[in-house]
């Protein structure tokens, strides 16, 4: 695939191969091979051969020899060394073992030892000394180290300034997923006319993105919300370019009406339905008003039409989610402590005031202030029947966060594969977040903040606390949260579905790609998994502990459907006394008297209390005491010592805190082995004979399962590749070295275009 | 609602629920006591009170005192609670309040438990009440004060399994392929002559006469000559040994540190800093030099090359807790239900942890500088071990934490006394039951679902601040606002499952049963799938 062919016109810049380099990969048959996989429209920007990778932060005696490579999607490391110690291989068909998209690198150090120098760069970099380290630090909490030691100095160095200057892009259009889209465009319009790439497999199908009419017409009828309608107005974005061209408003509300409330709002951005409950109460999100002369009127009259939505025509409960969360700075600042935290500072230094220091990074605490938000917002929607409006100044971060696991939390539907990607295409990618922003992909934005991480965390607690609600797994949100990391997919590259429509036609035409009817281009979406991942190992996202609908049980010796408690929302607490006594004291009485022998008591919640705080308390309390309905609301428990650290996701590179033999995952291993060994007997027993036990079952019939129960021979105990960061491996991905590095904003520039590397390497 | 001290984990409660219920059933039904009782438990006294139910305010209830426990039953309509606490648990009691005393359940009594929560009640001011409650509990709770026996000796419970039998050290030792050319058994012991706080059958150097070993002994702490834990070989045992001291804090330390876990855990669990308030007290950290220690045991035993010596100053705290955990990880044996329980009795009971000092048994010096939580941090570090490997151990959380709870019931003999010389002077084994007694006979209570039985893996766990846990369910298990999911979800639906294969298979065999009497019959035509169809799909 790799050839020596002139670069491609529109990258005239590309710099040949030196010759040095040539003349080694001639005179060394065996590096001869060594050819990088590239992608459609991937092109190599420079390589270097002879390259040390380390694998051990220690000792060079595991180090592997190859080359590295820079392409315009990736740095790739190709080697024919096996990869020592490692003993599991999650594979990702788009990219090497060795590979990091150019999207993941945060920061890249190089070293020269003997000169005792080093440098962070950025694009547009000069580099005075020939490194002879390279260390990338990745957005995915990884830290890979390259050695130069036998490498052409010049082409070396050249790699550096390669990669500093391609993954650090000064403009959205030069991301990879658009020369990706591009070349699929040309290639299918050179063989036949219409459609280059569905959106996606079949799975992304499934998926509703949100992005029709009708998307949104059916969400509304599956939540069986009356009093709300899909309205057009926003088509073309001509209201507003950060919100989907399709909403959901209160039926009450005339087009006309809204076009005239929308300039008052921050971004245009009017109120819009997220869900309804089945009692009627809604889940709405705005923006700000802007206006402070209309702030009352308008006010009123959307209160007024979603009270007028509601069934019981109930009031409207407004949480201002500025005033109450932490912001997205804060955000960002816990988590650069995090990282710092958990790979950058050496193992055993931090082991001392781990608890401590964990605490300080407060992201724990925010975790459970969303979690405990958006409960008490449950708690509203479902036990007060309130419709709930989240508001936000430009309501397109902490709303996506509250309105997402609200959702997650009452609805099971969400908590199904397809039904979490169709609430994360509708309250993330359509609702505006700004994935663009917040990932910083074109590192330049003061705007990074890892809020859809927080997000997947929030989640992970979820999943952690009840797992037999929840169909999919741990390993899938990791995977999902490294999916951002790769700039492929059109899911995650923009700011808004309008960014993705102006951004993609721009470029459309300046490629002379014919888009017909299509708004933009298509770009493949990270729902279609089979571009990353084989069918098998996709089964690793299904969670084995799962109880859906269908899942069957025994009950009084017969097989039926998991039964499920009739929609029981709050039944209990229907019509209860605000007062009630049952068991629980009021406050008034658990205040110590004096000389009293009552211990010095606080509530549960610190904060001094209004009823309306007790009834919540009480609700929560009520709903800790009855068994999960697995199909029903689920709430979070909050205290410190349940909301924990997501260990796969920021321990799955570090080395020493990786259990071999151990952790959940070997409980995930044996439960699946015995729900495989149900299926196949279900199997087994639809088959019209029921004949015996087919030996080649497992054979016959693909599994849901990733670990399958195997025949009556095989060894039964635990696999020796299970550890603790299973399926991910912690072998040469995190190369610590202690260094100070530079924030990368000092680096930044505005050149839309790329700069020769060339160029920069000769500029001394 | 409010039962909270009756959480599921407490092992007292769930070992009465048959006499619970044959009491609902009106069978045993006797109006002056529903009181559950174990045979030869008697019942001494009653009296209304208010319990102060730290998390649910006062609650009145008529609380009855027995031999063996202390048994409060709500008064009030509304409220289920039922505290059942054994007096053993009981370190210290308290009188609360004076004559003078105003304000309402400002006089009464505060009991301190062993197992990390106070009790609280508030009694009548007339009436010498409280005087005739204190006087009974002081009297029971700490009979080696008043020349009573413990209630191990007078418990008639009957098992169909004895515990006693559990470990023979013979025989284990010949699990272990010892004596071999390395090792030999020793009777040098046999009356505790050398060593009263050692076993009477030791395994000892092949090349140490019995001479050797008195004379060793005269130098030694307590004449505790060294001994083999678990039977590591080596060509020249004290020349390979290697000598390392571990950096592992003192009894006292560790009592002061467990205070402060119960300060932060009871009543209140400390919010707004659970995780700073957490390091200060230290105990993890313990733990972690724990661990640590028995893993760099472990590692030097198998690596083949050293035996260990494992030293303390009189060898049986630290020396327990690593020989015990180092056990565990190298041999898997150890891992099951009857191996632990051999390990418990081998490397803590006969080796001499001197338990009736480290918990003081029926003895009122709650202030006592000898009392430790040492085997409670072994249990504790066993726990972590389990939580870092799920499949790898036979038994589960409950089983760890009924060993807990009856270290400290004094139902059953197995923790009594300092050292074997002891237990055999005062016949414990004929005379008290075996807390093994209890498990082993309804051994699948304390099974681990998920256990997969691996002959040969050693299991080295991460001994880091980043996977160690406080124990939740243990800890905090009084509190019904942290209260962890009962059943656990997952081993719910492992459970969920093994019933459905079950099922499944039962089908299978009756398709079978039938298809191989059409196939017998040569009249019948071939088995037609439509005849099958409807009876197997009716179900899906």
């Amino acid at each position: 695939m790799f050839s020596l062919k002139p670069p491609r016109p529109t990258f005239r810049s590309y710099l040949l191969p030196p010759p040095q380099t040539d003349d080694k990969i001639n005179s060394e048959p065996k590096i001869k091979k060594l050819e990088p996989v590239l992608l459609p429209g991937e092109i190599v920007v420079n390589e270097v051969n002879f390259v040390r990778k380390c694998i051990a932060s220690d000792t060079s005696q595991y180090d592997l020899w190859g080359k590295l490579i820079c392409s315009n999607f990736k740095i790739s490391f190709i080697t024919d060394d096996p990869m020592p110690l490692q003993k599991f291989h999650y594979r990702n068909l788009l990219l090497g073992e060795h590979d990091v998209p150019l999207t993941c690198i945060e920061q890249i150090v190089t070293l020269n030892d003997h000169k005792r120098k080093q440098k962070v760069l950025g694009p547009n970099q000069k580099l005075k000394f020939n490194p002879t380290e390279l260390i990338i630090y990745c957005k995915d909490f990884r830290i890979v180290r390259f050695r130069f030691d036998e490498s052409g100095p010049e082409s070396a160095k050249k790699v550096c300034l390669a990669i500093a200057h391609y993954s650090q892009p000064t403009d959205l259009q030069l991301l990879f997923a658009f020369e990706y889209v591009g070349k699929k465009y040309h290639n299918s319009a050179s063989k036949a006319n219409g459609a280059p790439l569905g959106a996606g497999g079949s799975s992304s199908q499934k998926t509703p993105l949100f992005e029709t009419y009708s998307d949104w017409d059916r969400e509304v009828k599956r939540t069986g919300a009356l009093g709300w309608r899909v309205c057009s107005i926003n088509e073309g974005y001509m209201i507003s370019t950060c919100l989907p061209e399709y909403f959901v408003v209160p039926s009450s509300l005339a087009d006309q009406d809204l076009k005239v409330f929308s300039h008052s709002f921050v971004g245009r951005r009017m109120p819009f339905w997220c869900w309804s409950h089945s009692n009627g109460s809604a889940l709405v999100r705005t923006a700000l008003i802007r206006d402070v002369l209309q702030q009352r009127k308008i006010e009123q009259r959307i209160c007024n039409a979603i009270t007028k939505s509601h069934p019981q025509r109930s009031d409207v409960y407004k949480s201002d989610l500025d005033k109450t969360l932490p912001n997205i700075q804060d955000i960002q600042v816990a988590f650069v402590k995090l990282k710092q935290l958990c790979v950058n500072e050496p193992f055993e230094e931090t082991e001392e005031k781990w608890l401590s220091s964990l605490e300080n990074t407060r992201w724990l605490e925010y975790v459970r202030a969303f979690l405990k938000h958006a409960a008490e917002l449950v708690y509203v929607l479902e036990s007060k029947r309130l419709s709930v409006v989240l508001q936000e100044e430009e309501g397109r971060d902490l709303s996506c966060i509250i309105a997402s696991l609200v959702q997650v939390m009452l609805d099971p539907y969400f908590r199904t594969i397809t039904g979490f990607q169709s609430l994360i295409q509708k309250e993330w990618v359509m609702a505006g977040y700004p994935f663009l922003d917040r990932c910083n992909h074109l590192k330049r934005s003061e705007k990074e903040a890892p809020v859809f991480l927080l997000f997947l965390d929030t989640t992970w607690q979820l999943l952690e606390q009840c797992p037999a609600a929840f169909e999919f797994s741990e390993t899938y949100l990791a995977v999902l949260h490294d999916s951002t990391r790769v700039a492929l997919f059109g899911t995650f590259l923009f700011n808004s579905p309008h960014q993705r429509v102006q951004q993609s036609t721009e470029f459309a035409i300046s490629k002379n790609i014919q888009l017909g009817d299509e708004k933009g281009l298509k770009f493949p979406s990270v729902w279609d998994w089979s571009l990353q991942f084989t069918p098998k190992d996709r089964t690793l996202f299904h969670n084995p502990f799962y109880i859906g609908k269908n899942t069957p049980c025994v009950q009084n010796g017969s097989v039926k459907s998991f039964k499920r408690p009739k929609k029981s929302y709050s039944s209990t607490l229907r019509g209860m006394p605000a007062s009630l006594k049952n068991g629980i004291i009021s406050e008034e009485e658990l205040r110590p008297r004096r000389n009293s022998l009552i211990l010095q008591v606080k509530p549960a919640s610190l904060e001094p209390r209004d009823s309306q705080d007790w009834d919540a308390e009480q609700f929560f309390r009520e709903w800790a005491s009855r068994p999960a309905d697995l199909h029903g609301t689920i709430l979070p428990h909050l205290s410190g010592a349940h909301i924990k650290l997501w260990k796969l996701c920021y321990f799955r590179w570090v080395p020493e805190a990786q259990i071999q033999h151990g952790g959940f995952i070997t409980v995930f291993h044996k439960l699946s082995l015995l729900a495989d060994e149900v299926d196949v007997l279900s199997r087994a027993l639809r088959q019209p004979r029921g004949g015996p036990m087919p030996a080649s079952g497992p054979e016959l019939a693909p599994s849901r399962l990733y670990f399958r129960a195997c025949g009556p021979h095989d060894a039964p105990g635990t696999p020796d590749f299970l550890s603790s960061s299973f399926p991910f491996s912690p072998v040469g991905n995190l190369c610590r070295r202690s260094i100070s590095g530079t924030p990368l904003s000092k680096f930044l520039s505005g050149a839309k275009i790329w700069l020769s590397t060339e160029t920069l390497a000769n500029e001394d | 609602m409010a039962s909270a001290p009756t959480s599921k984990y407490n092992s007292h409660s769930l070992e009465n629920e048959s006499i619970k219920r044959t009491s609902r059933d009106g069978v045993n039904r006797d109006v002056g006591e529903p009181l559950p009782r174990l045979p030869g438990e008697i019942r001494i006294t009653d009296k209304e009170v208010i319990y102060i139910c730290p998390f649910n305010g006062p609650i009145k209830g008529r609380v009855y005192i027995t031999n063996y426990r202390l048994y409060l039953r709500s008064l009030e309509t509304d409220s289920a609670l039922i505290l059942d606490v054994p007096l053993g648990v009981i370190s210290r009691i308290e009188k609360m309040g004076g004559a003078t005393s105003r304000g309402e359940n400002s006089y009464g009594l505060d009991i301190t438990c062993k197992d990390l929560r106070n009790l609280r009640f508030a009694l009548k001011q007339e009436g010498h009440s409280r005087r005739d409650m204190f006087e009974i509990l002081t009297r029971y709770a700490f009979p080696l004060a008043h020349s009573l026996p413990i209630f191990a000796f007078l418990n008639e419970e009957k098992f169909n399994v004895d515990g006693w039998t559990v470990y023979n050290p013979v025989e284990e030792y010949r699990r272990q392929g010892l004596p071999n050319h390395h090792w030999r058994i020793t009777f040098i012991n046999k009356c505790y002559k050398l060593c009263d706080t050692y076993p009477a059958l030791l395994v000892v150097p092949y090349r140490a006469s019995d001479e050797d070993l008195r004379r060793v002994a005269t130098f030694r702490s307590r004449n505790r000559i060294p001994a083999t834990g678990g039977g590591y070989e080596s060509d020249d045992v004290y020349h390979n040994a290697e000598l390392f001291f571990l950096d592992i804090h003192n009894i006292h330390v560790m009592r002061e540190s467990l205070k402060k876990v119960k300060d932060i855990v009871y009543p209140n669990v400390e919010e707004s800093h659970w995780l700073s308030s957490l390091e200060s007290t230290h105990w993890l950290e313990h733990i972690k030099l724990v661990l640590t220690g028995a893993i760099q045991v472990a590692d030097k035993v198998s690596s083949g090359k050293s035996s260990v010596v494992v030293h303390c100053s009189d060898g049986w705290d630290r020396t327990a807790q690593l020989t015990s955990l180092a056990m565990l990880m190298l041999d898997s044996f150890y891992r099951s239900i009857e191996g632990f329980e051999i390990l418990v009795q081998k490397e803590w009971i006969s080796f001499g942890h001197k338990f009736a000092s480290r918990i003081g048994h029926g003895d009122k010096n709650h202030a006592d500088a000898d009392r430790s939580p040492i085997f409670l941090q072994f249990i504790d570090c066993v726990w972590q071990m389990s939580k870092q490997f799920p499949t790898a151990f036979e038994f589960n959380e409950r089983f760890l934490i009924t060993i807990l709870d009856h270290l400290y019931s004094c139902r059953f003999g197995t923790f009594l006394y300092n050292c074997e010389s002891a237990r055999e002077k005062q016949k414990v084994t004929e005379r008290t039951v075996s807390l093994w007694s209890l498990i082993n006979s309804n051994k699948d209570k304390f099974k681990n679902p998920f256990y997969t039985k691996e002959i040969n893996r050693v299991l080295y766990p991460v001994a880091s601040m980043r996977h160690l846990e406080l124990w939740v369910n243990y800890y905090i298990r009084w509190n019904p606002r942290i209260k962890q999911q009962q059943p656990n979800p997952v081993e719910q639906r492992y459970m969920e499952l093994l019933a459905l294969r079950d099922e499944y298979i039962k089908r299978l065999d009756e398709l079978q049963l039938a298809n191989s009497a059409k196939l017998s019959d040569p009249s019948a035509s071939p088995s037609s799938p439509s005849q099958m169809m409807p009876h197997v799909q009716t179900h899906f």
